[in-house]
């Protein structure tokens, strides 16, 4: 968008006549020019030429096959100059130039590789009444940036900015207005202010920043050619706002990008989808991929809850330990076409991170620091009326009791402020021939539950240097990543705080249980002061968890990348980069002797202990080419290359009861028996979860285009999948095909439309099964006893197979300001790996086979428009919006399989994948109702037997999480050295379950079951045994019928809409001169600060595991938190 | 074009060949050559490990003949043998007791012997074990048959010779190939293990692994030889000549029957498993109780083992008064009535018995009976039966076996007169040599039944086969008819899994079957017919 200058070649096309006789002496001189450079030295920059009477864009073409400079040109400036002559020999690119330009009325710059043509500033003479005007220009940190095109609107009367970002231009009068324009920055129009200086402030584009833009493998395109959408967001908007995870702060900027953060609290996983869920079994969250290199995004061994009982915690993803601030931008490739060219990895997307680099020039030091802190965004409502229940000392304590007056808020005495508190600085310098990035970052939070803590260091070295005359270029980077998570905590219904701190009795104090959470038994080992605790494992004193259950998790990452790429020539390079990702993880969560007997059979006391290393390696071999067809209007280039990626985990996991009580070591870790097969009364010892997989590829793209309006790109790859040894399908070939049409250079458009573009794109994408499946090994139980493998070897199970279409168009309107992007796509995810269950004869507990077809169709949209544009304020606004739709076509019904459960732990929630259905819908026990829409009742009504609706026997459809549409508005507002920005988004449609609502209501002390009692009961259009109509039903039988884990939970679903003010930041910018600052920015940041709109009793969008399944449920999450901050931006 | 490639520092032709070299060798199969390698997990184990510590298989093994007992034996078999019956009242009374039956238990009768037996030892077979380990092979075939007999005789037709052939479509046998495959099977192990004990006397390559016999052999020879009797004796109706040959060769075969209570073969608790009945009387707070049956024949013979097998009623010390079959529980408390002797007896880690020398003898009487070569006498076979057991329970018979007067008791319900029933049977304990061959039968099998308690699963059998001991009929009969209450249910309806998975087979299965999927029909070797 926002384009001045594009890269023509030819968009007038002359009289036939003329072409031909052109082309005729073109080929001529080329053909001698050729010939002469088999003797001549070859120096890339030197030119050989001799033409006559030829069109300046011919020579631009044939001076750009010589010396490999790009050239950047507005047509219609270029069809005022005159006709070109010359013959030179070896001649530097620059005196050719110079000599070009002479007695024309355009001039040039070069910038890196690039020459851009503009107009001679002041070519017309000035006239008697000619006032001066002057001013600066600076960038929206407060930067000069020099050489800016500042024109007479309307005229050719123009100049452009000194190093220091100052101009002075004569205008004929004190009227008019002035066009400020440069690349990569919106053209800003003021009215002259003949008196004073004038400051213009130009706003950088992002997607204009690179007229290349950078696509899969690192590879550079023009992004005209590209036949897919794309969208990149800058690090400004990244850093704007500070998060634990660096992809929550994509959040709402990306359309079709849906981030689902995990209610796991400082440091937790999110959960990133691009254009809906696919895969039943396998990943389906995309491939992050750093300057062109694909790295890792695991978490720890022990991973996250597999269901609704919870038990694990979550330390994190792999995208969550990078710096933010390192980023240079970020760009999302939301097809599986994007990603053809990674292959397996990346059927679910890429995100395509470009990190910062050293520049040449003076060296720049950034330091930044914020703080924030966050509260929790909303809090259960619970009844003040009514205590706890009479006469019960074990199991579930409740609050259906006598009327009380009052009751304390119990949640203040637990939850804290979390706070969030990030530094991080980094230098960048560097010479022509070598530059240097150096960063650290130090990111420490505290979460809103006691004891929860992060702390992250961030090393980062990055070295690029261009040797031998720029055609050798080394990059080389090491990144040091150290994180520990203290004590992240415990989602689901047991050993988690929250639900007994939830459920707590109603007007009973709970400060004696906080002071006193531990006392000792007869022999002095410290057990729990709880209300209760025999009989009820959902019942633990929430300050002995957070005390006597601690966790943590460290982490250890090394990442280093290198690259060298050797420049042959002008259309010939070759690229060889690797990279090692390697990730150590170690967890421990202590279990003290007076924990939940779940944890802790012996009372001994328990622990958990894992240690990872994960590593992957990865090197590619890239040529890229260039075919020089100088008289041609064809191009073509595109590249050819392998790779390998060879990934590793290593490490061992214990568990178990301790010998000596509360006594932590390993060593005293209690020893199961061989032998067992059922009942254990020790707890399992250890397990090694190791695997190797390797992929290799071979893979190529060619890209035609024809007069630099029309793109066609091809692209195939070959995967060999080590995880498909033993079958017959470990090789796979994948296709992928697109086309592009600039319709604004192809026709005659109406000059409003400033650029158009059409699209389409078809890509198909393999992707390999988990290892392991296809060779069945006995394996080792407990103690050394053998234990039977009795899946199946699938030898003929295939690779999964991605079919992906799409169509889009970009257009912009009015000189850019108005732009509007839109993309439909289609995605049917084939051969996905099922599990099967074969009849017990066959002596197959489980097999695999290839089946299902899930499919994926919706649009995206981005429409921006600059509102207001003066020379003291300006108004950007821009939407985002996408709308998904899933179905799932079929799972497996050759085999008779409808269903494939993503969650079915028998808490009344299930997650499936149901033919006809979409991916997580949501199954629950449902009342039943007879045929008039009566709620089927049974009982007697009477006190010994009260009226107690009745539960399906079967768990139904109840709803589907994933949003139906999704809206991001995102605004930004430049008032002299201040600037706001917010972000609001949405997300419609879909249904949430709330488990911890059924507990609460079954527990009475959430507040409708306060408001049910104070009406008499229940209010319900009901119908009896005997048919008679019934309205009202005792509260207490009602919601302990249809509450808690195994009630009928199908009536604890809410609307999943939620529409919220995302993020604010407020900041003013000081210009400091003459001093060791250049500048200073201080801003008012806020995350998640209003709810619009939001009817369940929880965030929507926060959710309990960032894997397939367990999505949009709320088991005891950790509420979502409203932050607020200050954050201080400081360049020297 | 051609030109301008000659433009190409030669340096870089020469680097471009380089490249392709490289691209084209990335492309041969030999890079791929570690993928196997690779995709093996290391912390698995190779065949040649796994049959090293197969002994180590063989508790589970084992203790996968009662898995999911309650549900897969003491629900149905237990009950319909005159052992059990429960005062809970599991899913509103529509349950097996009442001949209502329940998939949902009845299917773990069938399906967890073939996953947690059958597909194990394939597995054991699939490592090479036939040839490289025959005496590990013989112990593992002689589970399976044990396992699996209990599968054929609750069902019918089952998957056996063709089990694990195919994913979808498994053929079910037809209950005589079954069989026929059982006792290929037992004369399999009976050879591998006489070779092997004469080639290494004393040594085992189970050991301790094996939760009934601890390793030796010499037992297991045993205990194939006593199988083979029992399997023969079972298609006695059905196919008289093959009963006989294989009888025979039992009776004669080196090595010899389970004599003495020392050869019983019962799985000793390991691994934290539980005595089942333990687990469904005590752990799972009283769902199994006495049936009426098994106290009126106690009660009414006065016998001794009265005491060992059940506790008495909460309410009266001296009534050992069970529960009738199919008895509305609803009526009053009747976790009050006799219960199974769990706090002595069956307690929580005492062994479960699958096969006891008392019940050799049995077998030999009415192998006797029936004039088999080797059996011996008669009498003999029946009082060393009965002495057997009393032996095995440790207590003395004392005139028992003299008792020619004593009968069963008549059932009286105190909750529920409706159930009350005079007693069935007149037979009496003394041995009469000059009584009919039925009385004879009726006598021996009415012992054997009270012998071999607490195995209902190989009772039923015999009650099926024999019509012996007399049982009461179920109260409640809600099969919908397709049980006769007088005849009594004869078997289970196969699995709804099968039907799901397998459906094509257990279709046809159901043609062999000779009649409806129901608890009405008849198995192959339930020869609706005389005794003699």
């Amino acid at each position: 968008m926002y384009k001045l200058y594009t890269v023509f070649i030819c968009r007038h096309i002359p009289r036939i006549q003329n072409k031909l006789l052109l082309i005729m002496k073109l080929t001529l001189v080329l053909l001698i020019s050729g010939m002469l450079h088999v003797s001549a030295s070859t120096s890339a920059q030197n030119i050989n030429l001799s033409v006559k009477d030829v069109s300046l864009k011919k020579v631009f073409k044939e001076l750009r096959l010589q010396s490999g400079y790009n050239f950047l040109y507005n047509s219609k400036m270029l069809s005022e100059t005159s006709p070109v002559s010359m013959s030179v020999k070896n001649m530097p690119i620059n005196e050719v130039l110079d000599k070009c330009f002479s007695d024309q009325p355009v001039t040039y710059v070069i910038d890196n590789n690039t020459v851009i043509v503009k107009r001679k500033p002041s070519a017309v003479a000035s006239t008697v009444q000619d006032v001066t005007v002057s001013g600066t220009v600076k960038d929206e940190k407060g930067n000069p940036i020099p050489g800016v095109s500042v024109r007479l609107k309307g005229t050719v009367t123009g100049t452009q900015t000194d190093v220091s970002g100052n101009f002075r231009l004569s205008v004929p009068d004190g009227n008019g207005t002035l066009v400020f324009s440069f690349i990569g920055y919106a053209t800003q129009e003021a009215p002259i202010i003949s008196t004073g200086s004038m400051n213009i402030v130009l706003k950088e584009q992002a997607a204009t920043l690179n007229e290349v833009v950078v696509t899969a493998l690192g590879v550079k395109r023009s992004e005209q050619s590209l036949t897919y959408a794309t969208q990149q967001v800058s690090s400004e908007a990244i850093n704007q706002v500070k998060t634990d995870n660096l992809m929550n702060a994509l959040s709402g900027k990306v359309a079709g990008l849906t981030i689902t953060p995990s209610a796991s609290g400082v440091g937790g996983s999110s959960k990133v989808i691009l254009r809906g869920s696919r895969s039943a079994n396998g990943n389906n969250q995309p491939l992050y991929v750093i300057d062109g290199i694909p790295i890792l995004n695991s978490g720890n061994a022990n991973g996250q809850p597999g269901g609704t009982f919870g038990g694990s915690t979550d330390s994190g993803d792999g995208i969550s330990n990078l710096n933010p601030e390192d980023i240079e931008n970020i760009s999302v490739l939301e097809g599986a076409s994007a990603a053809a060219l990674y292959g397996s990895l990346a059927q679910n997307g890429v995100i395509l991170i470009t990190t910062k680099k050293g520049k040449a020039g003076k060296a720049v030091i950034n330091y930044t620091s914020s703080f924030s802190v966050d509260h929790t965004a909303y809090r259960p409502q619970f009844q003040n009326q009514y205590g706890q229940s009479p006469g019960v000392i074990s199991g579930d304590v409740t609050s259906w009791g006598a009327p009380i007056s009052g009751a304390q808020d119990n949640l203040k005495d637990f939850f804290q402020n979390g706070t969030n508190w990030t530094n991080a600085i980094n230098i960048a310098a560097g010479s022509e021939n070598a530059q240097t990035y150096f960063s650290y970052a130090n990111t420490h939070a505290t979460g809103i539950e006691p004891g929860n803590k992060l702390n992250r260091n961030n090393f980062n070295l990055r070295e690029t240097a261009n040797l031998l005359n720029n055609k050798l270029t080394v990059d080389g980077s090491v990144n040091y990543i150290n994180q520990i998570i203290d004590n992240s905590p415990q989602l689901g219904i047991y050993s988690n705080p929250l639900i007994s701190l939830y459920s707590f009795p109603r007007g009973v104090n709970i400060l004696p249980y906080k002071n006193q959470y531990e006392f000792p038994d007869s022999v002095g080992a410290a057990r729990q002061n709880w209300i209760t605790h025999t009989g009820d494992d959902h019942q633990d004193n929430p300050w002995w968890i957070i005390n006597r259950e601690p966790n943590t998790a460290q982490r250890n990452r090394l990442l280093m990348s290198g690259s060298v790429k050797y420049q042959f020539n002008s259309w010939l390079y070759l690229q060889v980069r690797g990279n090692v990702d390697r990730i150590t993880d170690d967890f421990e969560q202590d279990f003290y002797s007076g924990s939940n007997s779940l944890y802790n059979s012996n009372e001994t006391g328990a622990m958990k202990l894992s240690n990872q290393t994960l590593t992957q390696k990865y090197g590619d071999l890239i040529l890229n080419f260039n075919v020089p067809l100088q008289h041609s209007d064809f191009k073509i280039n595109g590249l050819l290359g392998g790779s390998i990626t060879d990934q590793e985990t290593q490490g061992l996991t214990l568990g178990g009861n301790l010998a000596t009580p509360d006594f932590f070591t390993p060593a005293n870790i209690v020893v199961a028996q061989p032998g067992t097969n059922s009942r254990p009364i020790t707890s399992n010892t250890s397990a090694i979860s190791p695997s190797h997989s390797q992929l290799q590829a071979l893979f190529g793209d060619l890209d035609f285009s024809y007069n630099n309006w029309a793109y066609l790109t091809v692209t195939g790859r070959n995967d060999w999948s080590s995880n498909l040894s033993f079958t017959n399908n470990y090789s796979y070939f994948y296709p992928s095909a697109g086309l592009s049409v600039i319709l604004t250079q192809a026709l005659k458009l109406p000059q409003e439309i400033s650029y158009a573009k059409v699209r389409a794109t078809f890509a198909q994408v393999g992707n390999t099964i988990p290892p392991y499946l296809t060779n069945i090994q006995n394996t080792q139980g407990g103690g050394g006893s053998l234990v039977f493998n009795t899946a199946a070897a699938p030898n003929t199970l295939k690779p999964e197979k991605t079919n992906s279409f799409e169509l889009g168009t970009d257009l912009r309107f009015f000189n850019n300001r108005f732009n509007f992007s839109f993309t439909y796509y289609k995605t049917n995810t084939l051969n996905q790996y099922v599990p099967v269950n074969y009849s017990a004869s066959s002596l197959v507990s489980t097999g695999y086979v290839n089946a299902g077809n899930v499919e994926n169709n919706g649009f995206e949209f981005i429409l921006g428009y600059d509102v207001f544009q003066s020379h003291d304020f300006t108004w950007n606004t821009s939407f985002n919006g996408a709308m998904n739709k899933n179905k799932i076509i079929d799972v497996d019904s050759k085999d008779n399989i409808n269903t494939f459960y993503l969650t079915n732990d028998g808490n009344g929630y299930q997650s499936e994948l149901v033919k006809g259905g979409s991916y997580g819908d949501i199954y629950a026990p449902t009342l039943v109702y007879n045929a008039k829409g009566q709620v089927m009742l049974s009982g007697a009504g009477t006190a010994a037997s009260p009226y107690t609706p009745e539960k399906s026997s079967t768990y139904n459809y109840v709803g589907n999480p994933n949003p139906k549409f999704q809206l991001g508005w995102s605004n930004t507002f430049n008032y002299k050295q201040l600037s706001l920005n917010f972000l609001v988004d949405g997300k419609f449609g879909g249904q949430v379950m709330s488990i911890t609502q059924a507990f609460l209501d079954e527990a009475g002390v959430s507040e409708v079951t306060g408001e049910a009692r104070e009406q008499g009961g229940v209010k319900v259009n009901g119908v009896n045994s005997l048919g008679q109509p019934v309205s009202t039903v005792n509260a207490q039988t009602w919601y302990q019928t249809i509450g808690q884990r195994g009630g009928i939970t199908g009536e604890y679903m809410y609307s999943a809409t939620v529409v919220r003010l995302r993020e604010a930041a407020l900041g003013y910018t000081w210009l400091v001169s003459n001093s060791a600052f250049k500048s200073i920015k201080l801003s008012l940041t806020g995350r998640n600060l209003i709810y619009f709109y939001k009817k369940a009793p929880f965030d929507p969008e926060v959710t309990m595991s960032t894997g397939n399944g367990l999505s949009g449920v709320d088991v005891f999450n950790q509420p979502a938190t409203r932050d607020v901050g200050l954050d201080l931006n400081v360049s020297f | 074009m051609k030109k301008h490639l000659k433009s190409i520092p030669g340096q870089g032709q020469n680097n471009l060949v380089y490249i392709f070299i490289i691209l084209a060798s990335l492309a041969l199969p030999g890079c791929t050559k570690n993928f196997e390698k690779f995709n093996t997990n290391p912390t698995a184990l190779s065949s040649a490990q796994s049959i090293a510590i197969a002994a180590t298989a063989f508790g589970p093994l084992e203790q996968a003949i009662y898995s999911n007992y309650q549900i897969a034996q003491n629900l149905s078999a237990d009950a319909y043998a005159g052992y059990m019956m429960s005062p809970t009242n599991f899913l509103g009374g529509q349950n097996n007791l009442k001949y209502d039956l329940v998939d949902t238990y009845n299917q773990h009768g069938f399906n967890d012997q073939y996953t947690l037996v059958m597909a194990p030892v394939s597995k054991i077979a699939k490592a090479g074990a036939r040839t490289a380990a025959p005496d590990i092979w013989a112990v593992a075939l002689l589970i399976q048959v044990e396992a699996m007999d209990r599968v054929t005789d609750r069902f019918g037709p089952i998957p056996y010779s063709k089990a694990g052939t195919s994913l979808t479509n498994i053929p079910y046998d037809n209950q005589q190939t079954v069989y026929q495959t059982f006792f290929k099977q037992i004369d399999t192990a009976v050879s591998n293990l006489q070779t092997y004990i004469a080639a290494n006397p004393g040594k085992s390559s189970i050991g301790t692994g094996d939760l009934i016999y601890g390793g030796d052999y010499t037992k297991w020879l045993k205990f194939a030889n006593s199988l083979r009797l029992r399997l023969a004796m079972r298609i006695v109706k059905a196919d008289p000549a093959t009963a006989q040959l294989q009888g025979e060769k039992a009776l004669s075969a080196p090595g010899g029957l389970l004599a003495i209570p020392s050869d019983d073969a019962a799985i000793a608790q390991s691994g934290g498993r539980s005595n089942d009945l333990w687990v469904v009387t005590i752990d799972y707070n009283g769902d199994n109780h006495l049936n009426a049956a098994l106290g009126t024949y106690l009660t009414g013979y006065k016998d001794p083992r009265t005491s060992i097998y059940c506790v008495p009623m909460t309410t009266n010390a001296q009534a050992y008064t069970g529960i009738r079959l199919g008895a509305d529980v609803t009526k009053g408390n009747y976790y009050s009535f006799a219960t199974y002797n769990c706090i002595t007896t069956f307690t929580q880690t005492s062994s479960q018995l699958i096969m006891t020398a008392a019940e050799m003898w049995f077998l030999k009487a009415e192998a006797a009976l029936r004039g088999w070569a080797g059996a011996g006498v008669t009498q003999t076979d029946y009082e060393t039966g009965i002495t057997t057991s009393m032996q095995q329970w440790g207590v003395s018979a004392g005139n028992y076996l003299s008792d020619a007067t004593s009968t069963e008791a008549a059932y009286t319900d105190p909750l529920n007169s409706a159930n009350n029933s005079p007693a069935l049977s007149t037979i009496t304990i003394k041995w009469d040599p000059t009584a009919t061959n039925e009385q004879q039968l009726e006598r021996i099998i009415t012992q054997k039944w009270l012998a071999i308690f607490p195995d209902g699963q190989e009772a039923w059998a015999d009650f099926r086969r024999t019509g012996y001991p007399k049982l009461f009929t179920v109260a409640d009969n809600l099969s919908g008819g397709t049980i006769d209450t007088q005849i009594q249910i004869r078997r289970l309806a196969y699995p709804i899994t099968e039907y799901n998975t397998n459906n094509a087979a257990v279709k046809s299965a159901v043609q062999v079957l000779g009649g409806p999927d129901n608890g009405g029909t008849r198995l192959w070797w339930d020869v609706n017919k005389a005794n003699f």
